[in-house]
């Protein structure tokens, strides 16, 4: 994937390059909002990481004049303001996921190859297939290899999440913002236990494992 | 003040108002009173002279010249006699009060206005001043004119002094007005000059300045105790901030010391060729993680407790919101070996900040989950109370917390001996409270179902908010 990172931090900027670069992403770094801008402009790029404030022009503005030229590349703000309004105005801003400072290189991984996905999978689809895996989203049912899967509702979700990221990492805090909507970080391992709910139904009655847990990122859904 | 700077004031600008006011006013006044003192006057005067002429006509017809020469005099002995000039054909004066012929104003047609010269042989006394009178003339058959006219100088006179009563009236309301207005602009001006001294000295930094209040229940006063009410909240919540950020240095000064020494242990380890550089840079890792969760939290606190911050507030059903955390938690419960039971009124309706009383609960769920034993139970309740109040409530069937640890449990970093074990920083409940404190509402704590076998006494904790407005 090529990602272009818009940050003004030279030391983040560098461990981003270095982070995504060895989970196999092309990246360039682009110093502030207009360099950014002019070289997302040009185009070529799957996701934009863009960190929001910025001299020059910052990453909001950066990410309006972006969308109002028709550019719809995935983007992935940072920032250090991690209040709900701050988050909301981010993405009306015309960002795809917030991302608040500091963070994990597991999570803003996953979250950038959670966006590349996004724009793949198309919008009307009303069955997701993942391998032997198949969702029907507008009966909610769901079937392994033909065999169906009673879950409950809130399985149903989390299970059209994975398969919506299937082959890729996501992460507890993706989980419980995505798929519950919160924004802390319970202590207990709530997500856990109903990922291992969902496993357990899931890949009951089946040799092959299809949810498996990625050490120190969360969990990951195969074909 | 200068009197220059006074006469720029508002009250002296409404006093000049008022004035001009006043004076149109009192010219209205005055114009009235002459038209209508005067036109009356004329009225009456015009109906008795013609009157009078009548008469006379009446007694020259029946005798003449002579006859009313006769009745001239003898009306002159009258109380207040007309005044009358009989003139020949060709002008010449044939008897009468009249002097001579008059000097008419040329007020115009009708009765005619004049000033006279009264005969000194007819009245003496009155001098030869010359007086005001209304009057006719009418000519007679015979080709004399005769002048019928009455003395009107008592009501002009009258008048005239109205008038000089009222100029010097209103020279004494200007002068009065002046004067007030000006009176009232220096008071005035002295008790915005006490709020502008406040305001002065706020500005320059001095945020214990007060309006001195003088105990009249005076607009200026409530002025300057609304002023001094929003100072002191103004200087509270600067203190709040103050203290918050002094909290979280000191709260994050203990944890970044030990990871400090953390890191420092390990290079010295490093140096020395023993342990492994891997395991003590992945246990920094998580130190720096914990650290930045309390910071969070810590922040979160603060802004919470900070006065005047309020959450952002939506109305929405408490036992939704409820249910929803019960669903994230009841996995988890059961994981945990515990009986996890919700019982949530349906219908209720509360204004706040879903997200933070979210949270409030999560945390509340946490500590119940980590504190119950195996085996035990934890019951999440939403009801309304009978005060109108909406509670969240979740009872375990932990250890509990003894009464004179309660009040203590809830404040920052604070954590019990028998929670040494576990994971957390202290923050938890002290989040929770300040949710609750930021909503208007409180946390309560209570011994929960009591001590059944090895279970108990339990924990009862309720998140009460008041009722919607």
């Amino acid at each position: 994937m090529r990602i272009l990172i818009i940050e003004d931090d030279a030391e983040a900027g560098a461990a981003m390059v270095r982070g995504l670069g060895e989970a196999g992403h092309e990246t360039v770094h682009a110093a502030d909002g207009a360099l950014g801008l002019e070289a997302a402009l040009k185009g070529g790029f799957d996701v934009l990481v863009v960190d929001r404030m910025m001299p020059n022009m910052d990453g909001l503005a950066a990410v309006e004049t972006l969308r109002r030229e028709g550019d719809q590349t995935p983007v992935l703000f940072l920032s250090a303001l991690g209040e709900i309004d701050d988050r909301v105005t981010g993405l009306k801003a015309g960002g795809d996921d917030y991302l608040v400072k500091p963070y994990a290189f597991a999570e803003l991984i996953a979250r950038v190859e959670a966006l590349s996905r996004r724009r793949e999978t198309g919008a009307v689809a009303t069955t997701l297939r993942v391998g032997e895996l198949e969702m029907d989203l507008i009966g909610r049912g769901v079937r392994r290899d033909g065999k169906p899967i009673d879950l409950q509702p809130r399985e149903f979700q989390l299970l059209e999440f994975m398969m919506r990221h299937a082959g890729q990492s996501v992460t507890r805090t993706m989980l419980l913002e995505k798929v519950w909507n919160y924004h802390f970080d319970p202590q207990t391992n709530v997500i856990d236990v109903h990922v291992s709910r969902l496993r357990a139904k899931l890949d009951k009655g089946f040799n092959r494992p299809m949810l498996t847990t990625v050490r120190g990122a969360g969990y990951r859904l195969d074909g | 003040m200068g009197l220059p700077q006074l006469f720029r004031t508002t009250p002296f600008r409404l006093t000049l108002l008022f004035l001009a006011l006043f004076g149109a006013a009192a010219a209205a006044f005055l114009a009235y009173i002459y038209l209508s003192t005067v036109g009356e006057v004329t009225q009456l005067a015009d109906r008795g002279v013609a009157q009078e002429a009548r008469g006379l006509e009446a007694i020259y017809r029946a005798g003449g010249d002579a006859a009313l020469l006769r009745r001239f005099a003898e009306s002159s002995a009258n109380d207040r006699p007309f005044l009358y000039l009989l003139t020949d054909a060709a002008g010449h004066r044939l008897g009468g009060s009249l002097a001579a012929a008059p000097i008419s104003d040329g007020r115009g047609s009708g009765p005619i206005w004049m000033h006279f010269t009264r005969s000194a042989r007819v009245t003496p006394e009155a001098g030869g001043g010359r007086r005001w009178a209304i009057g006719q003339t009418v000519r007679l058959s015979g080709g004399e004119t005769l002048m019928v006219a009455t003395d009107v100088t008592y009501a002009e006179t009258f008048v005239s002094r109205i008038v000089r009563a009222m100029w010097g009236a209103a020279a004494l309301v200007v002068l009065l007005g002046l004067g007030g207005g000006l009176l009232v602009s220096r008071n005035v001006n002295r008790s915005v000059a006490r709020l502008n001294a406040v305001v002065a000295g706020v500005r320059g930094g001095d945020l214990r300045a007060r309006v001195p209040l003088q105990g009249g229940r005076d607009e200026f006063d409530e002025l300057g105790a609304g002023l001094n009410d929003m100072l002191d909240r103004l200087e509270r919540s600067i203190a709040s901030i103050r203290h918050a950020g002094d909290a979280i240095a000191h709260d994050l000064r203990s944890p970044l010391t030990r990871l400090r020494t953390r890191l420092e242990i390990a290079l010295l380890d490093v140096e020395a060729g023993k342990g492994d550089p891997k395991a003590a840079l992945a246990q920094a890792l998580d130190d720096a993680d914990a650290l930045l969760a309390t910071f969070t939290t810590v922040l979160a606190i603060a802004r919470l407790e900070a006065a005047g911050a309020t959450p952002k507030s939506a109305s929405f059903d408490p036992s939704q919101l409820a249910a929803d955390i019960a669903e994230l938690y009841e996995p988890a419960c059961e994981e945990h070996g515990l009986d996890f039971k919700a019982e949530l009124t349906p219908g209720l309706s509360v204004r706040g900040d879903r997200e933070f009383l979210a949270q409030a609960l999560a945390n509340l769920l946490d500590n119940a989950v980590k504190y119950t034993p195996r085996g035990g139970a934890i019951m999440l309740r939403s009801r309304r109370r009978s005060s109108g109040e909406i509670e969240f409530s979740i009872t375990d069937t932990g250890p509990g917390v003894c009464d004179q640890d309660r009040g203590r449990i809830v404040q920052r970093f604070v954590r019990l001996e028998n929670s040494r074990n576990q994971p957390g920083a202290g923050l938890g409940l002290s989040l929770v409270a300040a949710v609750a404190h930021a909503h208007g509402g409180r946390l309560e704590l209570d011994e929960g179902p009591g001590k059944v076998g090895e279970f108990g006494p339990g924990l009862r904790v309720a998140l009460v908010l008041p009722r919607a407005a």
